[in-house]
């Protein structure tokens, strides 16, 4: 096969390999991991919220005083999801292309497992909706003072409030705590093939290792969709 | 059980690649549960030219499970009900009499229909002529046991080799990708000391073919592995994704 090398940046080999079908997918599983790793540390810090006030105002300000650090953290997790979502939208349309007649009658032969529904077969649907979620979340914080200033929701919340304050009235507004409890939980559902499909889709099989690799990919759905789903409810019937 | 079935047959008709195709119903009286599906079509095919109409196309040849030419989606699944289970080897006895079967062709943008249950499946040679061979120098057989294989890379390469390219993978998978066959392909070979020296190549020409021959990607819905009928399994997706990244990233 000719290979394209020099003349460009020198990285056209790459460009070229990350085009195909499998370097997008490779794309999208590294993309993909690096987010849930934000969903960790996201997770983490806001379970400040249940340690107490004042712990989750320190921590807040704390991140917010990276000053030129924070920005490039935020830079890079906006390339991520650009990425990601960008090659969601692109691999899926190509996908729907390359079978232009549908079949009139269509069975799965795979063994039922025990959800009706396999998240593997609806990512781009589930993956939807994690991104109006994603939206509605960063208007009510990232956005806030945006969203309160355009009179759009949170006028009950003070302009000046502190971090903990908002978040408990951002999660107290009945649209956000919808839109939260039921996007944790179909967030859940779109890392559960996510998380196990990365491994695969980098090659990452061995027989001692892929068993291990579902069963985290579990565990780590239930700690997303458990974890981020109680911060409505919590709002809601604790505050 | 009563050992003959009546069955009403829901069939896609095609005159040619460029005709407009539909579902015809047939009905068939008195089928043997012993013959198998394609028998079972013949049946109907005498019934046909008997009264004077076009009888059904569909692709057959050793009706043996082993060949790799039949096809046939039936009832939305690829060679029928059964697992690892060719459409010449499904045998009536699997249905009920008084059944509606729904039969149509593969259905994939790279897979043209030919006519009626016919898809042109040459996008496989295509994919093959591009890498899935070994160069072998001319001359006298080496000998048997001058290169040395391990026995479990041995097994493996022909648990791989056994894929015999009928393209149930592209028909089950919901973005009819071929990553199934091609994985298959591409492992029997990497997995063999012979396949070696065009290891990096191989795997680049075959998934360039492979896109470029308009098949979907790959999103590990294992849908193939579950419609194989020769039980590839998606195993070999991963080892091709692994050449894949190997090759990108040291080729030269």
């Amino acid at each position: 096969m000719k290979r394209q090398t020099g003349g460009c940046c020198g990285l056209c080999w790459l460009w070229s390999s990350l085009s195909s079908t499998i370097g997008q997918k490779i794309v999208m599983a590294l993309t993909g991991l690096a987010l849930c790793g934000f969903l960790l540390v996201h997770l983490g810090g806001n379970l400040l919220l249940y340690v107490g006030e004042q712990k989750y105002n320190d921590y807040a300000h704390a991140l917010h005083a990276q000053g030129a650090l924070l920005l490039v953290a935020e830079i890079g997790l906006f390339a991520m999801f650009v990425i990601h979502i960008g090659l969601a939208f692109r691999t899926s349309f190509a996908n729907a292309a390359a079978r232009p007649i549908a079949y009139a009658m269509r069975q799965s032969k795979q063994d039922p497992g025990p959800l009706a529904q396999p998240p593997s077969g609806v990512m781009l649907a589930t993956g939807i909706v994690v991104l109006v979620f994603l939206l509605v979340h960063l208007s009510d914080f990232k956005f806030f003072s945006v969203t309160r200033a355009t009179g759009l929701r949170h006028q009950s919340v003070p302009a000046d409030a502190a971090p903990f304050a908002r978040a408990v009235g951002v999660l107290q507004d009945p649209i956000s705590a919808l839109v939260y409890f039921a996007g944790s939980l179909v967030l859940a559902y779109h890392v559960l093939h996510g998380f196990a499909s990365a491994f695969q889709t980098l090659g990452l099989r061995h027989p001692k290792y892929t068993p291990l690799v579902k069963t985290l990919s579990l565990v780590f759905a239930i700690v997303v969709g458990v974890g981020f789903a109680s911060f409505p409810f919590w709002a809601w019937t604790f505050r | 059980m009563s050992d003959t079935l009546n069955l009403t047959l829901k069939v896609w008709r095609q005159a040619s690649p460029s005709a407009p195709g539909e579902f015809k119903t047939y009905k068939v009286y008195d089928i043997s549960t012993h013959m198998s599906f394609l028998e079972m079509l013949d049946v109907l095919n005498e019934d046909l030219i008997s009264k004077g109409e076009e009888p059904i196309a569909f692709d057959h040849d050793c009706r043996e499970g082993i060949c790799g030419s039949c096809s046939l989606m039936i009832n939305g699944q690829a060679h029928g009900p059964d697992r690892t289970t060719t459409t010449c080897q499904l045998h009536m006895r699997r249905f009920r009499s008084g059944d509606m079967i729904v039969i149509e062709p593969w259905r994939a943008r790279a897979f043209p229909v030919i006519r009626d249950l016919v898809v042109d499946r040459s996008a496989f040679d295509r994919i093959m002529t591009a890498g899935g061979y070994v160069s072998v120098n001319t001359g006298n057989a080496v000998d048997g046991n001058a290169v040395l294989v391990p026995k479990q890379n041995a097994d493996k390469a022909f648990a791989s080799a056994t894929c015999i390219g009928c393209g149930a993978c592209v028909a089950a998978c919901k973005n009819a990708s071929a990553m199934l066959f091609v994985s298959a392909k591409v492992s029997q070979f990497a997995l063999l000391p012979q396949g070696q020296p065009e290891r990096s190549q191989r795997v680049e020409a075959m998934v360039a073919k492979m896109d470029e021959e308009g098949f979907g990607g790959c999103t590990n819905t294992n849908e193939c592995e579950a419609a194989c009928p020769a039980g590839i399994t998606v195993d070999n997706i991963a080892r091709l994704n692994r050449e894949y990244i190997r090759a990108t990233l040291t080729a030269e």
